[in-house]
């Protein structure tokens, strides 16, 4: 069943869903564009007094609600030495508020067989709620109060902290997280490039205080999305939702500059595991979100290696050589900008084999044109698949999250085939030579490093 | 209701995005209400193959699923992860469609789409726009008759299987240990071997062992389809018979197997490897949703580990800080009997044996007290709530009805919530005592690699050290 209590399937899923916006997921509308919008219940956008963005999508086929809130106090915003502390800041709204401690909000939140999580990313924070319209009342009562009445008890904090220290003990034993981890920290001289959980290091410098501080710095309405989608009507935001969220008062956000910074490769770092196949990663510098080739690079990874079953990545290393299980290319564009990788798992002693098989993959979409069948093929299926990713209030909610986050417009379902459509086999090839440095790359290896023919030589 | 619980939940997911897999079902909550089922509709074709139908018009979207009577639990020692090899080789076309283009023109279709083996079942699906649904249909119609398997197909895909058991499981040392826990909680039953197979029996496959599999179980007689969304009944069921209608029916393929015997003492496997953390697991034996005690189970296992406020969490993780995370998981929806499992993750510097003991503590207090009825009402409105909120996804609604289907009848799935509403203090007492106790139990603890864990010292029943195989 669903509800167990630290390692659930269903926290695995709002953990995916509310990280990264990888591209392969990032699959939008129709061809034709009506029935791009058709598939998204009328969404009612509204900026409250305290400047809070609304948004609110009524759908009645089930007796519930979903609410998002969308905080833009992501790891990012990590002081430095203090990284994993919006993270905590995010937790650490459960951990007991003026009037609830944090086993009377578990109790309660259970008792309605309600979900109440937050979650950090890089970029933004979320605050969910998943309840029956019977019970919303009470549910909203506690959303708003976890929200704004958290007391971060210093208990509460430390146990969080010893929690997070072996939560990141534990994730050694997966090749794959300790790839990305080592990734991202060679290849960002960012704030991105600190895993948002923290590190050994940092998570024992921070106390509850930093915590309360990094809180008041940015948790105001003012900073913030609230999404709102289900069994509601005008009627009910007007007098559930909107004295509820008024009384939330606006309040002074700390901002601070960001400045996006990449180490150049190529270089190679090798970490050794006795383990039987080797995590690899290859990637640069990526995009931004508000990038305006995203479509046309959306295009051109959905051939190269983001295309599931249809890409060329899969194709030579999985299907014709057997190389890999699973093998993948994203962008990662953030509001910053993010990164480009190629993801693989081998087994050690194919490692070098499925390496050059990538970059030669890299190498080729930079030099000749996508056939045509390739392009039309990636243009059908980001299109054709867009009602797919709000087709249920979850995703309905993330998605309309996003869209006002990343300024996209609530007409995007109907702007998106167009930007897809328009890409040509001639924008393919420009963004491919533009944003793809097969030169340039850092790769990281995790891998028994003896098996894999990779032992120590030194650098690249 | 769910599967494998736990840590490597996340790889799963990330794999099942990128490309077929052995899924341990990621149903997040069960869906369709009571008294859905009126709705659903059921005709059997003249060659044996059941449809069923559900029509959801929230959005213009279908899932359309073919579910096959064939898993890991009807392979035969030596051979075992066939089931799963033979999903993979679906993929790799018929005298009509080319190897790899099925999932290609699903694709531009805008469609997913992707298969899922476990013990019991093999399922297939697509999820797409309600105007496409007949690329879906014809491609799964051919498939159904007229793979052709190839050797050099066999011999890659085989290598990306193996592949994908490193991943699953080689390198992954919580997975590694059910694994070794499961084969030893069954001495007979065919859910002593993984769902994936043996490494060293993927090496023993044959082409001609995948042609007589594939000749066995991939008929219509063994065979339904489940159709979730957006399409009209009488419209579509012309169009399903059209396409699957004229398939030789096939025989119905004997699936008893053999059982095994009530347990009578502890059953306790050890291994060393290379990892962080320990980690615990304990399966007991309990029956399917054939038996009512199996609903008592799953109110047992929300009581457990439903929420934060669970037994688990509340007093392991929070209140003695024991456990990084502690987990229960009910096998409910499985064709024979299977296994209630108790899983945890030790907090850094605890000790493993003061984690079972905490881990038993909670297990005996099921049997010694009552429930209090706030408790046991908290868990019925967890799961009353989840199957509301499972309800929102095409995919899972089908999901549910078709996992019904291959137990019992996707008419059993209306006994689900008054069975769980029936559900009282006692008869928690009373299963707890039946099936929750050590010697209907198999244990199976991992110690890190050189690690001072002084656990397993006193273990004598079986050491296993890290290696694969058996």
């Amino acid at each position: 069943m669903h509800l167990s209590s630290c390692c659930s399937v269903f926290r695995f899923f709002l953990n995916f869903s509310s990280s990264q916006l990888r591209i392969f997921l990032v699959v939008a509308a129709l061809l034709i564009p009506a029935a791009g919008a058709a598939a998204m219940p009328s969404v009612e956008r509204t900026v409250l007094p305290n400047q809070l963005v609304l948004l609110v999508a009524e759908e009645h086929s089930l007796p519930f609600v979903t609410v998002q809130l969308l905080m833009n106090s992501g790891s990012r915003k990590d002081p430095p030495g203090e990284e994993g502390l919006a993270r905590l800041a995010a937790r650490g709204l459960l951990l007991g508020t003026s009037r609830r401690s944090a086993t009377e909000i578990n109790r309660e939140i259970d008792f309605l067989g309600a979900f109440l999580t937050s979650y950090a990313g890089m970029d933004y924070a979320t605050l969910n709620l998943k309840i029956l319209k019977k019970d919303m009342d009470r549910g909203l009562d506690l959303f708003m109060d976890v929200l704004t009445q958290p007391v971060f008890p210093k208990d509460e904090i430390q146990r969080e902290i010893d929690k997070t220290l072996a939560a990141i003990r534990s994730a050694e034993d997966q090749p794959d997280d300790v790839a990305e981890k080592a990734f991202h920290k060679e290849l960002y001289l960012s704030p991105y490039g600190h895993p948002v959980e923290g590190t050994g290091e940092s998570l024992p410098r921070i106390s509850r205080d930093s915590v309360e501080r990094f809180y008041r710095d940015n948790y105001h309405p003012n900073n913030a999305i609230l999404v709102v989608v289900g069994d509601i009507t005008p009627a009910e935001v007007k007098t559930k939702i909107l004295p509820r969220l008024e009384a939330w008062k606006a309040g002074t956000v700390l901002t601070l500059r960001f400045k996006a910074a990449f180490a150049g490769g190529p270089k190679t770092v090798k970490i050794n595991r006795p383990i039987t196949q080797a995590s690899i990663l290859i990637g640069h510098e990526g995009v931004s979100r508000s990038n305006p080739d995203y479509y046309a690079l959306s295009v051109m990874n959905y051939i190269l290696g983001g295309g599931g079953f249809a890409a060329r990545l899969f194709e030579e290393i999985r299907n014709k050589r057997g190389l890999a299980y699973s093998v993948a290319s994203y962008f990662d564009p953030r509001k910053y900008t993010g990164s480009f990788q190629i993801a693989l798992q081998t087994r050690n002693a194919s490692a070098g084999k499925a390496m050059k098989t990538a970059l030669k993959e890299m190498r080729k979409i930079r030099r000749k044109f996508v056939k045509r069948k390739e392009l039309e093929g990636a243009k059908k299926y980001l299109i054709g698949s867009f009602p797919m990713r709000m087709d249920n209030q979850e995703k309905l909610a993330r998605f309309l999250g996003q869209v006002e986050y990343y300024g996209l417009g609530l007409d995007y379902p109907d702007k998106y085939p167009i930007f897809v459509g328009a890409v040509t086999r001639e924008d393919v090839l420009r963004v491919a030579r533009k944003y793809l440095h097969p030169k340039k790359c850092i790769t990281v290896i995790v891998a028994n490093l003896k098996e894999a023919g990779l032992e120590e030589k030194d650098g690249s | 209701m769910l599967f494998r619980p736990c840590l490597s939940v996340f790889r799963f997911f990330r794999n099942f995005i990128a490309s077929q897999l052995l899924i341990f079902l990621v149903l997040i909550a069960p869906g369709v209400s009571a008294g859905l089922t009126d709705q659903v509709a059921e005709t059997v074709l003249p060659n044996g193959l059941k449809i069923i139908l559900l029509e959801n018009h929230k959005a213009p979207l279908v899932t359309f699923q073919v579910w096959y009577r064939v898993g890991s639990r009807n392979e035969t020692p030596g051979k075992t992860g066939l089931s799963h090899m033979l999903e993979h080789m679906m993929f790799k076309g018929t005298k009509k469609v080319g190897p790899e283009m099925f999932s290609r023109i699903i694709q531009e279709n805008g469609g997913n789409n992707n298969a899922f083996t476990s013990h019991d079942y093999t399922a297939y699906y697509e999820n797409l726009r309600s105007d496409r649904v007949q690329v879906a249909m014809d491609l799964e119609a051919d498939r159904m008759r007229n793979l052709v398997l190839r050797g050099t197909d066999f011999r890659t895909e085989r290598m990306v299987v193996m592949e994908e058991r490193r991943q699953r499981t080689e390198d992954n040392p919580q997975a590694y240990l059910w694994e070794r826990m499961e084969a030893a909680a069954f001495k007979v039953s065919p859910y002593q071997w993984p769902i994936i197979g043996w490494m060293e029996d993927m090496e023993r496959w044959t082409l001609s062992d995948l042609k007589s599999y594939y000749k066995t179980y991939y008929s219509p007689a063994n065979a339904f389809l489940v159709v979730v969304g957006d399409f009209k009944k009488e419209e579509l069921l012309p169009r399903i018979r059209k396409a699957f209608g004229s398939h030789p029916g096939g025989a119905k393929p004997d699936q008893r197997r053999e059982q095994d015997s009530p347990r009578k003492e502890e059953q306790r496997i050890v291994v060393r490897k290379e990892a962080q953390l320990p980690f615990l697991v304990k399966g007991y034996h309990v029956p399917n949703l054939h038996d009512q005690d199996s609903y008592a189970l799953e109110v047992t296992e929300a009581i457990l580990s439903g929420g934060k406020s669970s037994r688990f969490y509340k007093n392991l993780v929070r209140e003695k800080r024991l456990a990084l995370e502690a987990a229960a998981d009910n096998s409910l929806l499985s064709y024979d009997p299977r296994l209630f499992y108790i899983s945890a993750v030790p907090m850094p510097g605890r000790d493993t044996a003061e984690l079972e003991r905490a881990l038993d503590g909670e297990m005996a207090r099921l049997r010694t007290e009552p429930v209090k009825e706030e408790e046991l009402q908290r868990a019925k409105n967890q799961i009353e709530a989840a199957f509301v909120f499972g309800q929102d996804s095409l995919f899972s609604q089908a999901a549910l009805l078709a996992r019904h289907e291959i137990v019992g009848g996707w008419k059993k799935l209306d006994d689900y919530l008054p069975s769980i509403r029936n559900v009282t203090a006692g008869d928690i007492q009373r299963v707890a005592g039946r099936y929750l106790v050590r010697e209907n139990s198999t244990v199976g603890i991992l110690i890190p690699e050189g690690s001072k864990d002084s656990r397993g010292q006193g273990v004598k029943e079986k050491h296993e050290d890290g290696k694969m195989g058996r």
